[in-house]
């Protein structure tokens, strides 16, 4: 059976193979014609046409296959299939595995042959069987024919290269002469498109590119052509399936080819198969070769069938869901109310701001604008695509997986509600609140003021280097003295029967006498200013400080090593503390006037900003840059408490009347009120300035303080000390006193209470000194 | 020793143990950065804000709970083999075996993200409630062109806009929609869902560009988790109403790019079931055309729905039943464009407009093949025409740009067509997101819509004793509210002229009287002198003072809050200063 089999499939194919062999023979006769038959497929019109100048020549042109029928006919003819057939299982004998793959090297190799020959060998049979031996005649006859159909057909000889070489040249290629062969006149387009039209069999004409002429099929050739295109041979009368017949005459053969016997394995089933299949069909039963498509699983379907069940809590972080992108507003229609669009200054300043600042939508009007996109159109059709479209959506996705999400609380009040609730200000007069005396007489600004202990008279000094007595009421001005140098700071004396002047100017420290009181009272002054024989000061003290008279003014004059920045006196009116901010460790002395002494109390840390006495009882208190630190006056050299500021640097400090708080203001416009008895920590801090505090004031039995800053402006708070310890203070924020203009980048220099009104006076830059009452 | 020192062997704490940076996390990972994002995004994983940053202020923090979330994903091993299975191939590749590369790229392992998105999602309303970007994105890359150098498929793209489509078709069958606002940017909509509010923009129908500062990859990922929930959603929409998903449409509508409308008809047609009188709807105008749709929802019937489907009947009812349960808003939105016939020119928006229309209750044709009804039809009320003038004109029906439909959705009533004729330029289109009370500046055109509102429900509006409805009208309420606290406003001006009217008198009879004093006081008289110059100054002035007073004992912390709200008042108030600002100008420049 197999047998059978194997020679009914390769009938043709040996067949081929034997006719191959045969040819070898005869290839030296006509190889010239089969390298002839090679040519190349790309040009096709050109081959066409050969092939119909073939036909044309008719049966007597080349046909290769006809030496090769001539040759096979010559040999046996009428053989048996069954021959051939032994034929082929003898080959099969000799080597089974090697048969197969000499089969397809068979085939390669007859591939380039069996496009011509073997299908000639074909066409052949059709026609002329058994023509005989007149094939090779007919051989050399067609090699003659071609070769003059070589000298007539083409007419460029410029042979088998690329026509773009020649595309810019003005000649298509060379003649067999070697005359260059010029190109056509190319027609304008129009007019060969015209002319095509007109033309009726303009179908049929084609474009010889090779030889730059166009050649008209005829009727034949378009046939050929037509047949071609289907797929089927060129030629009508040619029959594909012409029977099969067998030339070879086996009958006679009298040797096998091999004589070798069959071997056993051609008669038993092929192990090797066998456990091939054994393989597969087990494979199949395991399942693991399906020959159905697994059926698709549908890939949506209902995820949230019954949302009840779904209620368990996640173990998981707490989502929080992406905030929703901000609604459009009005502005971004694409039509938008007028008023919407911003002007050109606008949009020019808008140009100017800082991207972060800048509206990230624009509106912009009808009128066009070169890069500017435009925003207001006046139909819907003219909206175009949005440029940025893209953008905002990959920011979006940006904004979704990079950006750290936290929930935040948004808090919607009124701002009003945070507001502390306080008391009414009406119920907290008297205070001071409107301007009613101004004090006019100095030609610089006023550095410092003073209130006599009385209330009745104010003393002034000023940068002119004038210090002035004033009559409080009225406000004339009582007496002017004159010095040298600005004048830094003045003090009246706390006691009333010794209406004496403390000024400080630059380096100096003058005691003065005001004239003011009664006769005893001169004398006693006068008894007190003169400065007999001196105490022989200590060393250290002497390099600080010298005690000298007034010649000016008749009283003593102080003179420190460095420039005086602030001067308080003490309750008793004996003793007169001076710092001076750039003395560093030797910054604050005590002089006692009556003794005519200097004693250097204390070594300071950092720089000595002011020092004040306590009301009432013998401490000192000394604020440094950052803190203010309690010093007892008649014990230890160590400070007794430190107060902690928190503030960056110290300008003014005042002591409660009742010596437990106090009040220090600083050069960043912050007050820091301290309740010694709670903490070393501020009370309450009040930022309540936006320049720097120059002085800060409490108000001798009023429950009022008050603070003047460079920014020209005073403020006025109710500040009330309660004698129960559990309750704090109360701090009331009560008036903002205006009216001192700045100048020189001054503002107010210095404000002190009335001591027995509710008054404040506040000394200004702008050389004016005012009175503010209730 | 260092500040945060810890000693050998004691465990970190606090913000140090809970957070990781992301470098910390790609290691402990074993991932790339570009997997540890895709991870994130199908995840949704996001860094997390520790209060203290231990590592420095610069890096992204992870919590190590995310983390470890992300470590047991077991897409996270499919990616890994997927990757593997890419060498398997690129190596098939090089060793010029095509045939086993051609074969290993025939069974690539692919992954799923339904598994991802219920693990998201835990119930449907938190999918709504996260709804907008998905389906902004969505409808952005419906209208994208596909490009082989940004690797998006044609496949996509008509993925994209197939679910879009079914989205808009659900919306629009159920009258969800509730506001459209058309912005230089596209189309807002925004609809209502299991009382969820969904925004979503849709770009104009044109040609989009792709610009070179986006990273495609990143919205591609985005893309394919968005488009697998949209999906899930839909389905799940339909399913509520009975239609099978996906939906199977009508080809020839769908040749002629009326998706749409071919969805919404396939609704129509499968949720009816076997009804056997369609016009219970918002087509019960016109019968002749009625009965040509029922005919063709009929013949849609026979080979779309499942032969025998025993629970037609039960879902008539479920039918009826939601139509009762719909609230007054969808009722509203549904008879907004009830007896209405709509037409379509050519160059009018049309996937738009034949969303919104059928969502108000309207009916649309448009020029074109497909259409439900020609142009010459009589029936015909409103003609869309969006030329500067039109051609041959009918008498019968009114010639309207597409904004009036847009103001009309928004103002839910009809309303008047002058503004919005033929050629002229539309008054301002408003958006529809605004609360212009809270705002503080009302434009124009809104206080007309609100008159005419206001006109029209005075119309419809029942006897006062019947009183349910204009109690359940939020808006009713709303605008009751507006004119009595415009009113009050008013009142309260008036009295506070009169107030001031009788301060100044009094002020001038007090200068009088102190004018008499002058001798007393000189100096005081000159102060208060230069105070009365400016007396509106100084009055503010001290106003101000004493506003400003309790800032002072304020805490820090809450002084900033107080200062950052005043701040944003002020900003706000800005800007409607800066709008009426423009106004006045633009008022004196017309006249």
């Amino acid at each position: 059976m197999k047998k059978r089999e194997t020679a009914n499939k390769d009938q043709m194919r040996e067949t081929k193979s034997k006719s191959k062999n045969v040819s070898v023979s005869v290839k030296s006769q006509k190889q010239k014609a089969v390298v002839k038959e090679v040519k190349p497929v790309e040009k096709e019109v050109k081959s066409l046409k050969e092939e119909d100048l073939l036909l044309d020549s008719g049966t007597d042109s080349d046909y290769d296959g006809d030496s090769l029928s001539g040759s096979l006919n010559s040999d046996d003819f009428d053989s048996d299939i069954f021959d051939s057939e032994d034929d082929g299982s003898q080959r099969e004998t000799e080597d089974g595995d090697r048969e197969s793959s000499k089969d397809e090297v068979h085939g390669i190799e007859g591939s380039d042959d069996n496009d011509d020959e073997g299908e000639q060998v074909d066409s052949e049979n059709g026609e002329e069987d058994g023509s005989g031996d007149e094939g090779s005649e007919q051989d050399e006859v067609a090699e003659e024919s071609d070769s003059s159909e070589d000298e007539v057909a083409p007419r460029n000889t410029v042979g088998d290269v690329p026509l773009e070489w020649y595309k810019d040249e003005k000649h298509i290629g060379y003649d067999i002469t070697g005359k260059k062969i010029t190109k056509k006149e190319k027609q304008d387009k129009l007019d060969s498109f015209l002319a095509t039209m007109d033309d009726s069999k303009n179908w049929r004409k084609i474009y010889d590119e090779y030889n730059d002429e166009e050649v008209e099929l005829t009727k034949e050739e378009s046939k050929l052509i037509r047949r071609m295109l289907k797929g089927e041979a060129p030629h009508a009368d040619f029959d594909p399936y012409t029977p099969y017949v067998d030339w070879f005459k086996w009958d006679d053969a009298i040797h096998p080819l091999s004589s070798a016997p069959e071997p056993k394995r051609r008669f038993i089933p092929s192990k090797w198969e066998a456990k091939k299949v054994v393989k597969y069909v087990r494979a199949i039963r395991k399942g693991l070769i399906k020959f159905d498509k697994p059926e698709e699983e549908p890939n949506v379907y209902l995820l949230w069938g019954d949302d009840s069940t779904s209620d368990q809590k996640s173990k998981h972080l707490t989502y929080i869901p992406p905030p929703k992108l901000k609604l459009p507003g009005h502005e971004e229609s694409y039509n938008p109310s007028l008023e919407y669009i911003p002007t050109e200054e606008e949009k020019a300043s808008y140009e100017l701001m800082y991207e972060e600042d800048r509206p990230n939508f624009i509106p912009t009007s009808l009128s066009v604008m070169v890069n500017v996109f435009v925003h207001r159109f006046a139909s819907l059709r003219s909206i175009p695509a949005y440029p940025n479209a893209l953008k905002e959506s990959f920011n979006r996705c940006l904004d979704l997986y990079l950006c750290p999400r936290v929930r935040k609380k948004r808090i919607n009040i009124d701002p009003e509600s945070l507001k502390p609730k306080l008391p009414s200000r009406k119920d907290l007069r008297p205070y001071p609140n409107s301007c009613y005396l101004e004090y006019k007489g100095h030609t610089g600004a006023v550095t410092s003021i003073s209130t006599e202990c009385s209330g009745q008279w104010i003393a002034s000094g000023s940068t002119d280097g004038s210090v002035r007595l004033w009559e409080v009421e009225t406000g004339r001005c009582l007496k002017i003295w004159q010095f040298d140098e600005a004048v830094k700071c003045v003090a009246w004396n706390p006691l009333s029967d010794f209406p004496i002047l403390a000024v400080a100017m630059g380096r100096d420290l003058v005691i003065l006498n005001t004239e003011l009181g009664t006769d005893e009272e001169q004398k006693n002054i006068k008894d007190l200013l003169q400065l007999g024989d001196l105490p022989e000061p200590k060393a250290a003290v002497a390099a600080i400080v010298s005690w000298l008279p007034d010649e000016l003014y008749g009283g003593i004059k102080i003179r420190h090593f460095k420039n005086i920045s602030n001067i308080d006196w003490h309750r008793k009116g004996d003793y007169l503390s001076t710092v001076m901010a750039s003395g560093e460790t030797r910054g604050v002395v005590i002089h006692q006037i009556s003794k005519k002494v200097t004693t250097k109390p204390y070594k300071i840390r950092g720089l000595p900003v002011s020092a004040v006495f306590h009301p009432s009882r013998s401490y000192l208190f000394i604020a440094t840059k950052k803190n203010v630190r309690v010093y007892n006056l008649l014990t230890v050299d160590e400070p007794v408490k430190k107060l902690e500021t928190g503030m960056r640097e110290i300008s003014s400090m005042a002591i409660h009347p009742g010596g437990d708080n106090l009040i220090v203001g600083s050069k960043e416009g912050k007050m820091c009120w301290f309740d010694m008895d709670l903490s070393s920590k501020p009370y309450k801090t009040l930022k309540n300035h936006p320049k720097d505090i120059t002085n800060v004031a409490y108000h001798r039995s009023y429950p009022l303080f008050a603070s003047s800053s460079e920014d020209s402006t005073a403020y006025v708070f109710h500040g009330k000390v309660f004698n129960d310890l559990n309750e704090n203070p109360l701090i009331v924020p009560l008036e903002i006193l205006r009216g001192h203009s700045s100048s020189n980048g001054g503002g107010v220099l210095d404000c002190k209470f009335h001591p027995r009104q509710p008054w404040l006076f506040t000394a200004g830059a702008d050389s004016i000194i005012k009175l503010y009452c209730h | 020793m260092p500040k945060h020192y810890r000693p050998a062997g004691k465990k970190k704490e606090g913000n140090a143990a809970r957070y990781m940076t992301r470098s910390q996390a790609l290691k402990s990972l074993q991932v790339n950065l570009s997997l540890f994002r895709r991870l994130c995004i199908v995840k949704g994983v996001f860094p997390r804000e520790p209060k203290k940053k231990v590592k420095g202020n610069h890096h992204t923090y992870y919590h190590v709970k995310d983390i470890s979330f992300l470590q047991h994903e077991p897409l996270l091993e499919k990616f890994r083999e997927i990757r593997t299975y890419q060498k398997k191939v690129l190596k098939a590749k090089a060793k010029k075996n095509e045939e086993l590369a051609r074969l290993l790229l025939t069974r690539q392992p692919t992954y799923k993200l339904d598994r991802l998105i219920r693990e998201r999602y835990p119930t449907f309303i938190d999918a709504l409630r996260d709804l907008d970007d998905c389906l902004t994105m969505v409808h952005l890359f419906a209208v994208l062109p596909a490009s082989d150098r940004e690797n998006l498929e044609v496949k996509r793209v008509h993925n994209c806009r197939r679910l879009s489509h079914e989205w808009q078709a659900y919306i629009s069958r159920t009258h969800a929609l509730r506001k459209v606002f058309v912005s230089v940017k596209g189309i807002y909509y925004q609809a209502e869902l299991e009382g969820q509010k969904i925004t979503w923009l849709t770009p104009h129908a044109i040609q989009q560009v792709f610009t070179n500062d986006v990273d495609f990859s990143v919205l591609l990922t985005f893309l394919e988790f968005y488009e697998t929930l949209l999906a899930f959603i839909n389905f799940k929409l339909y399913h509520s109403l009975n239609v099978k998903y996906p939906p199977i449409l009508d080809s020839r509508l769908e040749a002629l790019a009326a998706d749409l409308y071919a969805l919404s008809r396939y609704i129509d047609a499968s949720s009816r079931g076997m009804t056997v009188e369609p016009k219970s709807d918002a087509s019960s105008s016109s019968q002749s055309n009625d009965r040509e749709e029922s005919e063709l929802r009929l013949a849609q019937l026979q080979h779309q729905l499942p032969s025998s489907e025993p629970g037609a009947l039960m879902h008539i009812v479920a039918d009826n039943n939601k139509e009762v349960e719909e609230d007054e808003e969808t009722r509203v939105c549904k008879s907004l464009f009830k007896d209405l016939k709509f037409f379509l020119s050519r160059e009018v928006p049309r996937e738009s407009l034949l969303f919104v229309l059928p969502a108000f209750g309207g009916m649309v044709s448009w020029e074109g093949e497909g259409a439900p009804f020609k142009e010459d039809d009589e029936s015909i009320t409103h003609h869309i025409i969006d030329k500067p003038s039109a051609g041959h004109m009918y008498l019968s029906r009114e010639y309207v740009q597409p904004q009036w439909i847009y103001d009309c959705v928004n103002a839910r009533i009809i309303l008047p067509t002058e503004k919005y004729m033929v050629g002229s330029i539309p008054p301002p289109h408003l958006s529809p997101f605004v609360d212009n009370e809270a705002e503080g500046y009302v434009p124009d055109y809104a206080e007309t819509i609100k008159r005419l509102q206001a006109a029209a429900r005075n119309d419809v509006l029942p006897l006062p004793g019947v009183g349910k409805e204009d109690l359940e009208d939020p808006q009713n309420l709303l605008y009751a509210g507006v004119m009595s606290r415009a009113e009050e406003a008013e009142a309260a001006r008036n009295k506070k002229k009169m107030a001031e009217l009788e301060k100044q008198y009094h002020e001038e009879l007090k200068m009088e009287l102190r004018g008499s004093a002058v001798d007393v006081a000189p100096v005081v008289e000159e102060v208060g002198e230069g105070e009365e110059s400016v007396p509106d100054a100084a009055n503010t002035q001290t106003a101000q003072d004493t506003s400003d007073m309790p800032t002072l004992l304020m805490s820090r912390k809450k002084r900033k809050l107080y200062e950052a709200m005043k701040k944003g008042q002020k900003k706000k108030s800005e800007a409607v200063e800066a709008l009426e600002q423009r106004k006045k100008r633009l008022n004196a420049g017309q006249q």
